[in-house]
C-alpha cells in the first residue's frame, strides 16, 4: 500500500521556575484511503523524569498510529503475521492469542478508529520505557462470521507501554482501563 | 383535531396494546446478562443469564476470544483461565436476538517486578546518578495500576545498607539515589508485597583528586611518575585510566597520554633547556614541575 503521512508538530515550550516543558501536537493523516492510519495527538507536557526530545514524539505518534492500524488489520483479517512491527513482548503476545482463538471461534472485530489523545505520563531516564495514556475514540464490530452480534461505539482508555526498538518504538504492553482508574 | 382524535382512540388503543403485548412477549424471551462490574484477573465467577431455552455466548477479551453454547436461566461460569488478561471484556449472548454487557478486569496483587537501574557504573559519590525504575505486575504480567509501594534496597560492597521507598503511579515507581563513597558493586533490590527483583551496579572511583606527579631526572631525559591516583573518597583510580603529561621546551610543546599502571602513571620525556611540565588527568589539573636543563 502506498500512503503518504503527513506530520505536523507543534513545539511549545515555557518556562515556569525554570523547568522547561514540552508539549507536542502531533497529528498524523494519511491520504491512503483503505487502511489509512488513525489521527494520534500526542501530548508530553510535563513528562517526568525525563522530558520528550522532538523526533522521539513524532516517532512515537507515528508509530503508535501504526500500531493501531496494524491491530485493526489483524483482528478484522484473522492474520496476526502484521503485528510484529509494532507490537512486541505481552502485548504481542495476547494479541497473536486473540486472534488465533477469533479464528477458531469464527469471530471478527472491525475497529472503526476516530482518533486518539495520547498523553505522555512517564519516561524513563534512561530512555528505556515511556509510559502513556490513549483515550481513543472507537467503534468496535464483533462478528460472528458475517453477523453483527455486538457493536460499541464509545471513548474507551488505554494504559499504554512503548519501548525503543532499533529503529522504531514497540507498544509493549496495551491495557484498557476504566476511566475511574486515574 | 379533537374529533379526529375522538374518532380514532379505539384504534390508538388497540395498537398500544399490541404494542405492549409485543414487548412484553419479547422481553419474556430475550436473554439478558448481568455481569459484575470489575473482576479481579484470574478469578472465576458467574454471569447470571436470563431467558428461557439455548443460546450462544461469546466472551471477547484482551488476549482470549469464547464461543460456546448455552442454556439460558442458569449462571454462566467463567474460568479463571477466562479473565487473565487485564481490561475490558465484552459478554455477548445470542439467542433470536444479541444483548451484551462489558465489564472490566483488573490486575490481581503484584507478582513479579520489571526492574532497571542506570546507570551500570556510576563514580562513587555522586548525587542522584543512580535511576531505580519499577514496573509493578501481577502474576499474569498485567500492570498493577491500583498503588502500591516499592521499597529500594541499597546494599553496597562495604558500608551499612539502606533503603527508600516509593510509590507506585500507574505501575510505575521510581527514584534517584546518591551514590556510596566506596567503590566496589553495589545491589538494588525493588521489593513489593512479596515480589523482589535484585540489580546490580559497580560504583568506580571518581575524578581525581590531589593529583601529584615527581620527576626523576636520568641524563637528558626525566622520568615523570605520579602518586597513586585516587578520587577525594580514597578510592584508587582503575588502570586504564588515562593521565596526560604535558611539557613545554625550547623546542616546543609535546603531550603524552599514558594509562595508569599499578595505580600510578609513569612517562619518559627527552629535555631540550628549561622545561616546564605539568600533569592532567580528565577535568583535573596536576601539580607543575620545572626543570632548569642541567638534569
Amino acid at each position: 500500500m502506498t500512503s503518504i503521512a503527513h506530520f505536523a508538530l507543534e513545539l511549545k515550550k515555557f518556562s515556569p521556575r525554570g523547568l522547561k516543558v514540552a508539549s507536542f501536537a502531533v497529528a498524523i493523516c494519511t491520504l491512503a484511503a483503505a487502511q489509512s492510519l488513525p489521527q494520534v495527538h500526542l501530548d508530553a507536557s510535563g513528562l517526568a523524569p525525563r522530558p520528550i526530545e522532538e523526533l522521539t514524539g513524532t516517532t512515537i505518534a507515528r508509530h503508535y498510529a501504526l500500531a493501531w492500524r496494524d491491530m485493526a488489520g489483524a483482528l478484522e483479517s484473522g492474520r496476526s503475521e502484521v503485528l510484529s512491527e509494532e507490537f512486541t513482548g505481552v502485548a504481542k503476545d495476547r494479541l497473536v492469542r486473540r486472534i488465533s482463538e477469533q479464528n477458531q471461534a469464527g469471530v471478527h472485530v472491525r475497529i472503526v478508529d476516530h482518533g486518539h489523545q495520547l498523553k505522555a505520563v512517564f519516561y524513563s531516564t534512561d530512555g528505556s520505557a515511556m509510559q502513556l495514556v490513549d483515550q481513543a475514540q472507537l467503534e468496535i464490530q464483533i462478528f460472528d462470521g458475517n453477523k453483527l452480534i455486538d457493536t460499541q461505539n464509545a471513548s474507551l482508555e488505554y494504559m499504554v507501554l512503548m519501548t525503543p526498538g532499533a529503529d522504531r518504538w514497540y507498544v509493549r504492553d496495551l491495557e484498557e482501563v476504566s476511566a475511574k482508574t486515574f | 383535531m379533537q374529533r379526529t382524535s375522538h374518532i380514532n382512540f379505539p384504534l390508538r388503543n388497540r395498537l398500544a396494546g399490541l404494542a405492549l403485548l409485543g414487548l412484553l412477549s419479547g422481553w419474556a424471551r430475550a436473554a439478558e446478562l448481568r455481569v459484575p462490574a470489575t473482576v479481579e484477573a484470574g478469578k472465576s465467577f458467574s454471569i447470571a443469564a436470563e431467558g428461557s431455552g439455548q443460546a450462544t455466548f461469546y466472551l471477547v477479551g484482551p488476549d482470549h476470544v469464547v464461543k460456546r453454547s448455552v442454556a439460558l436461566g442458569s449462571d454462566l461460569v467463567i474460568q479463571s483461565s477466562d479473565v487473565r488478561a487485564a481490561g475490558r471484556y465484552r459478554a455477548i449472548l445470542c439467542s433470536s436476538s444479541c444483548t451484551s454487557a462489558g465489564f472490566q478486569v483488573e490486575a490481581a496483587k503484584p507478582a513479579h517486578l520489571s526492574f532497571f537501574l542506570h546507570p551500570s557504573r556510576v563514580p562513587v559519590s555522586t548525587p542522584q546518578s543512580i535511576d531505580a525504575t519499577a514496573f509493578v505486575f501481577d502474576q499474569y504480567f498485567n500492570l498493577v495500576l491500583t498503588p502500591a509501594v516499592v521499597d529500594f534496597r541499597i546494599t553496597p560492597a562495604s558500608g551499612a545498607g539502606f533503603s527508600r521507598q516509593s510509590s507506585a503511579r500507574r505501575g510505575v515507581a521510581w527514584m534517584r539515589l546518591d551514590s556510596t563513597p566506596h567503590e566496589g558493586r553495589v545491589q538494588v533490590t525493588a521489593v513489593s508485597d512479596n515480589t523482589e527483583e535484585a540489580r546490580v551496579i559497580q560504583q568506580v572511583a571518581a575524578e581525581a583528586c590531589g593529583l601529584r606527579m615527581k620527576a626523576i631526572p636520568s641524563g637528558n631525559a626525566v622520568t615523570l611518575e605520579t602518586d597513586p591516583v585516587r578520587d577525594c573518597s580514597g578510592n584508587a583510580l582503575p588502570d586504564g585510566t588515562v593521565v596526560s603529561f604535558t611539557k613545554v621546551d625550547r623546542e616546543g610543546k609535546s603531550t603524552v597520554d599514558t594509562p595508569i599502571k599499578k595505580g600510578i602513571a609513569r612517562v619518559e620525556f627527552s629535555l631540550h633547556g628549561p622545561a616546564q611540565i605539568g600533569v592532567a588527568c580528565g577535568v583535573v589539573l596536576g601539580n607543575e614541575v620545572a626543570l632548569n636543563g642541567k638534569l
